[in-house]
């Protein structure tokens, strides 16, 4: 797997959600993803800034554009030195929310993307990483 | 930011709200009070919501949108939901929002058509 370019937009206020949706956009427009998957991870990239926001207060969307022999993918790991999640399990979970929300950014971004990872602990922060391949 | 605004026209007695392509939050926040100050300053039925042009409905906007139309209903008007495009409906439902019980259409014009009328579209829904 191949690191082709790499960037990161810095979360410290609400309206850095939407820079964080429009720089994905671009980087998935421009690494071919078609219409419907660059929504999906659009989504997916709202909804984890927006976690980061919300539950951190800041932090930071680091993005990376992939190829894997043929493939092309695009990474986004998004990290925080928040209060950190108590049981990830939990987290992924449908509907199960601390902030009042319904509980659906994390399944939802599980669901939009490819791959995820989240590593979170209390007290050491938040780090959520998600993949998506281009199917040709 | 200049396309970042919502605009709000009126045709004849409905309001019709059109959405930018990528709105901020509080793009999205003002939705909710834009919309219903003119459903307060106008006579109308109700409003059709132009979501053609957006490109991304993450779990906040479609929140936002869902009470809005709730709000809407409560103060005796009707909100029609039309333009959605396939990839923004298609990346909703993975996400998993619902829009509760709002009404849609495919087009605004069929949008305006339905405004005041029942769910078969025959019957007005008050008569003026
Ligand atoms: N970056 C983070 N730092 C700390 N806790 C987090 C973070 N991201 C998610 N969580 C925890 O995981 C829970 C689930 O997150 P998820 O995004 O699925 O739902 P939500 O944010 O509560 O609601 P919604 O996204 O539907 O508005 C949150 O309520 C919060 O407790
Ligand atoms: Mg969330």
């Amino acid at each position: 797997m191949n690191v082709e370019d790499q960037g990161e937009v810095k979360i410290k206020q609400e309206a850095d959600i939407a820079m964080a949706r429009r720089a994905i956009r671009d980087l998935a427009t421009k690494l071919g993803f078609g219409v419907t998957e660059t929504a999906r991870i659009v989504t997916a990239a709202s909804e984890l800034s927006r976690n980061v926001f919300k539950y951190a207060g800041a932090g930071v969307m680091q993005w990376r554009a992939l190829t894997n022999g043929e493939n092309k993918g695009v990474e986004l790991r998004f990290e925080d030195q928040g209060p950190g999640i108590a049981d990830v399990n939990e987290a992924v979970r449908e509907g199960y929310s601390t902030g009042g929300g319904l509980g659906m950014g994390l399944p939802g971004a599980k669901r939009l993307m490819d791959e995820m990872e989240i590593d979170s602990g209390i007290g050491k922060g938040t780090r959520v990483t998600v993949r998506k391949w281009r199917r040709r | 930011m200049g396309n970042e605004s919502i605009s709000v026209i009126r045709i004849h007695d409905v309001l019709l709200v059109t959405m930018p392509a990528d709105p901020d939050d509080a793009t999205v926040a003002a939705l909710q009070e834009r919309t219903l100050e003119a459903m307060d300053q106008n006579d109308v039925r109700g409003l059709v919501l132009d979501l053609s042009k957006v490109e991304i409905l993450d779990s906040y906007f479609a929140r936002t949108v869902a009470e809005t139309a709730q709000m809407v209903g409560l103060m005796g008007g009707e909100t029609i939901i039309a333009g959605m495009s396939p990839a923004v409906a298609i990346t909703a439902t993975e996400l998993g929002v619902t829009l509760g019980k709002t009404r849609t259409a495919l087009t605004i014009d069929r949008a305006l058509d339905m405004i005041g009328k029942q769910g078969n579209g025959t019957r007005p829904r008050r008569e003026r």
